[in-house]
């Protein structure tokens, strides 16, 4: 067919020639996405085929149930229920005390906030998800556990509650930007039509937004579980690693010891192929089983909501409205009655009395506060909740930046370690962690993209994408020590590449892969279907309407998953301290086959197992800080950049 | 610290000294006394400014009760402005400038004393994109009510019942008040977003271009729901449709580059418009 328009026809390749064109591109995005399938897949298999022979000789029973955790003794004994309870219970603590605080401030930051306070608040907030596991796992060391070492009157802080303080900081960030975003996600009509009618800002915020943003809410709490039951080195360094149950089990001033603090204790110890070696596999099995778990409750829910909210499935009401009203009613009094059953047996009658009187009256008065008071109470709150955050915070830098700076100096930054890092600089180790980022990013930056393009732009929502989508999801939740594990059983034992720099790029590529794709797949979905339809009605193809519509618009989005990442590759410490790094050397790396230093590990080990080496710790921790912090800030300017120049 | 940050709107509110440029209120739109029926909002040299824009000036206008009053102009003219100011909808906008008054019942709502809160329950609001929030059609209409303190369920029933019926879509909806209200249609959403509005139990209700994202049968149905309206509210719409404002209006303004060119009984606007540039807008010789 010939058009009138022949300059723009004859610089179009021919029609055949598009089509395929067209073709190759949507394939090399679908083996991007794929990979994420298989390597799970692997990942499962491989676990699951070394972990096999612990129940050949232990009971399945015995292994979970067995109270008693000691593979080392005389008469090894393999039973991991401590470990179990020991992980819930961190993790219940680390929720009680983030997932109030981490929503409240997501509520403050988007609707409180003004755009000033906000552009100081959101980079804060980054900068605490950047914060390295380890110098919050060293931070808890030298400071946490003091305080609570004093203010319990105990022999040692090293307990479930500086672990739960810990893991709690570190889920903040995960909790606070995912809320936000579905805060912010919340249509602008929702919150007029509210205030039209007259309802109060927090009425808006606690009837409308949150409940619209619910299913975002929720996923950003799943996220923070799934960041506090996979983190290996922080609750390693502070929670004194005794395999034992608490008594009685709410106390919080108890030695406890997880799941993922026993792969990173004793994953580098292990005589290879024996039952100890096996049974931990068995623990990365349960381990991956929990997150399983909790990620696919978490994707029930969602889709509950998304559904009930889209309103496209006709479901009709089992229960009549009232009937419904009086069953929670009656839910609600038993619950009542249970804690106060339990504070009765636990602290006697008084209390339970007290309680219940205290409560009664709470109720009265609530139901009398006008919306204004209640909104004046609800803001103090949120204002509180944020000040928290923010001072916890400070703390936190303050005292790594005052106790850290006089130690930096150019002999600091640019020497060699010597007398076991007590002396000398951690040249090597900044170079190393460099390395191990950028080729990570590398490796996982196209695939990740690509994964995330072919799901958004060229499937339909099927099997074929949920598969993928639950392969990410899967992946996401996947502890990083269990990536360390299987990186160090198959990649430097079996494939036999040796603790080198090579496996750490794998392991770390893995590992954040699912967060770029994650989050690349949010900006995508966020660009409104009216610019597509806009340029294929030009007449452009499909690959051409994302490579110049689509994808300029999501760069800001991806950027924020990279940065993320980005966060979590140079922090991360459990994946590579048995795949890649050495604790200390004199030399760079020649070759991609040769360990390297990095930072995390170099703290790590200087904390925990060189005494006196404190001030250069403090160094390192600074050190690492403003690494991190370099590697933000510049993403950070790029996506403000970008903002800039495209807004729609 | 003082609550007073939080409750940040960017809002910064002058009542000037002195009548800004361009002179004070002349004759037409304010009120002659002795003239009913009474008015229910009056603006007295408003102006507002997003940022450098200077998007309303030195608006003065009378809305009578229990009337239909029509804000007409080409796009961009500050008529859904001036209309978002009479419930204060602009808070919400960072940047906000606004000197001179409006006057609803005789009380400035831009003095520092007013209850926001108060002043949109009793001045309703209905978007030009019907907003459902995503909960039930029931939980739609009883969220007004709710917020302002009714519990018992019999009455939310009664409310809601009376006001879908208000709003001419019970008979739609009443087997499916408890499913979600985005399955309904567009033009039974935005019905469902009157009903909402009539839940409060306001006294004027303001309309955005209600029916720009509706069908020809589904904008028929809101303009009779429109005259049902006026026995017991005040109407102030904004519409881009000259034939709505025609149809449906007892009052018109003509708004042009955010000034308020003529106001007058919508009769007169349509026949014999005083102003040249009404005239030539009417006729469609521009806009």
């Amino acid at each position: 067919m010939r058009m009138a328009i022949s300059g723009i026809q004859t610089r179009m390749a021919t029609p055949a020639l598009r089509r395929i064109r067209e073709q190759v591109i949507a394939s090399v995005w679908f083996i991007c996405a794929i990979f994420a399938i298989i390597a799970v897949c692997f990942i499962l298999g491989y676990l699951l085929l070394n972990g096999y022979p612990t129940f050949l000789q232990i009971n399945l029973w015995d292994f979970l149930f067995g109270q008693q955790w000691n593979p080392t003794g005389s008469s090894p004994e393999y039973g991991i229920f401590p470990l179990i309870i020991g992980t819930l219970l961190v993790m219940a603590g680390a929720m009680a005390i983030a997932v109030p605080l981490g929503i409240a401030s997501a509520i403050f930051m988007s609707e409180l906030a003004g755009p000033r306070l906000r552009t100081v608040i959101k980079p804060a907030i980054e900068l605490l998800a950047g914060i390295p596991s380890v110098v919050y796992g060293f931070f808890g060391l030298v400071v946490l556990t003091n305080w609570i070492r004093i203010s319990f009157d105990i022999p040692t802080g090293e307990t479930w509650l500086a672990g739960s303080v810990l893991l709690a900081i570190m889920a903040l960030p995960t909790i606070i930007s995912v809320s936000e975003d579905a805060i912010n996600a919340v249509p602008r009509e929702y919150k007029e039509g509210s205030l039209a009618t007259g309802a109060t800002g927090w009425q808006t915020i606690s009837r409308v937004i949150i409940p619209s943003a619910l299913s975002g809410i929720t996923a950003a709490v799943i996220l923070g579980i799934g960041r506090a039951i996979g983190e290996t080195m922080a609750v390693l360094m502070v929670t004194g690693n005794a395999a034992v149950i608490p008594h009685p089990i709410w106390n919080i001033v108890s030695p406890i010891r997880t799941l993922t603090a026993t792969l990173g204790i004793e994953t580098g110890e292990v005589p290879i192929g024996s039952l100890h070696y096996h049974a931990l596999f068995g623990i990365a099995v349960i381990l991956l089983l929990i997150t399983l778990a909790i990620n696919l409750s978490a994707t029930i829910i969602l889709g509950r909501i998304r559904s009930a909210q889209t309103g496209g499935a006709v479901k009709k009401q089992r229960l009549a409205d009232e009937t419904r009203v009086k069953i929670r009613h009656l839910l609600s009094y038993c619950l009542i009655g249970m804690v106060l059953l339990l504070v009765a047996i636990a602290a006697g009658i008084l209390p339970c009395l007290i309680l219940l009187i205290g409560g009664a009256a709470a109720a009265l008065i609530w139901k009398r506060i006008s919306p204004k008071m209640m909104q004046k109470i609800a803001y103090t709150l949120l204002f509180a909740a944020v000040g928290t955050v923010i001072v916890v915070l400070a703390i936190l830098l303050i005292d790594i930046i005052v106790k850290g700076l006089p130690v930096l100096s150019w002999e600091f930054i640019s020497g060699y370690p010597s007398n076991l890092g007590r002396e000398g600089g951690i040249f090597p180790a900044i170079i190393g962690t460099i390395y191990l980022v950028v080729g990570a990013i590398l490796i996982a930056l196209p695939l990740g993209i690509g994964a995330t393009i072919y799901l958004s732009e060229y499937t339909r929502e099927g099997w074929v994408t949920k598969t993928i989508r639950t392969g990410v999801d899967l992946l996401n939740g996947t502890p990083s020590i269990v990536f360390g594990l299987f990186g160090f059983a198959f990649l430097v034992i079996f494939i036999g590449f040796g603790v080198s720099l090579l496996t750490g790029w794998i392991v770390l590529a893995l590992m954040i892969l699912p967060t770029i794709i994650r989050t690349s797949e949010e900006a995508l979905k966020s660009i409104p279907h009216a610019m597509r339809e806009g340029s294929l009605a030009l007449g452009a193809s499909k690959w051409q309407t994302i490579r110049k519509v689509v994808l300029p618009a999501a760069v800001p989005g991806i950027i924020t998953g990279t940065i993320l990442s980005i966060g979590r590759a140079a922090g991360e410490t459990a994946p590579i301290m048995f795949t890649a790094v050495v604790f200390t050397s004199r030399f760079l790396p020649d070759s991609i086959f040769e360990p390297v230093m990095a930072l995390p590990y170099y703290l790590y080990i200087l904390s925990t197992s060189v005494p006196g080496a404190q001030q250069n710790a403090y160094g390192t921790a600074l050190v690492l800080l403003i690494t991190v912090t370099l590697f933000y800030g510049a993403a950070v300017l790029i996506r403000i950049r970008y903002q800039k120049s495209s807004r729609w | 610290m003082t609550l007073a940050i939080l409750e940040h709107t960017g809002l910064n509110i002058q009542t000037p000294e002195h009548p800004p440029m361009g002179g004070a209120c002349g004759d037409e739109g304010t009120l002659h006394p002795g003239e009913t029926p009474s008015p229910v909002i009056h603006t007295e040299n408003l102006n507002l400014w997003f940022g450098e824009a200077h998007i309303l000036q030195n608006i003065c206008m009378a809305i009578k009760r229990n009337r239909v009053t029509a804000l007409i102009g080409p796009s961009g003219c500050g008529k859904s402005t001036l209309l978002r100011c009479f419930n204060r909808m602009n808070d919400l906008i960072d940047h906000t400038k606004i000197t001179g008054e409006v006057r609803y019942d005789q009380e400035n709502i831009y003095a520092p004393a007013t209850d926001v809160v108060l002043l949109r329950k009793k001045i309703g609001m209905v978007f030009q994109k019907p907003n459902p929030f995503p909960k039930t059609v029931y939980e739609n209409v009883a969220y007004g009510p709710r917020v302002h303190g009714i519990r018992e369920k019999r009455e939310l029933d009664r409310i809601v019942e009376k006001s879908l019926k208000d709003a001419a879509l019970w008979e739609e909806v009443r087997d499916r008040l408890y499913q979600s209200a985005m399955g309904l249609s567009g033009g039974q959403q935005q019905r469902l977003c009157i009903a909402r509005t009539l839940a409060v139990g306001p006294d004027v209700i303001l309309m955005d271009e209600p029916c720009s994202a509706l069908d020809p049968i589904a904008t028929a149905k809101i303009e009779n729901l429109i005259e049902g309206l006026k026995q017991r509210y005040t109407v102030v719409i904004v519409t881009h449709n000259m034939q709505q404002a025609a149809r449906v209006s007892d009052d018109t303004g003509f708004m042009y580059l955010g000034k308020l060119v003529e106001f007058g009984p919508t009769k007169q606007i349509f026949e014999h418009p005083e102003e040249v540039l009404t005239e030539n807008y009417i006729t469609g010789r521009f806009g």
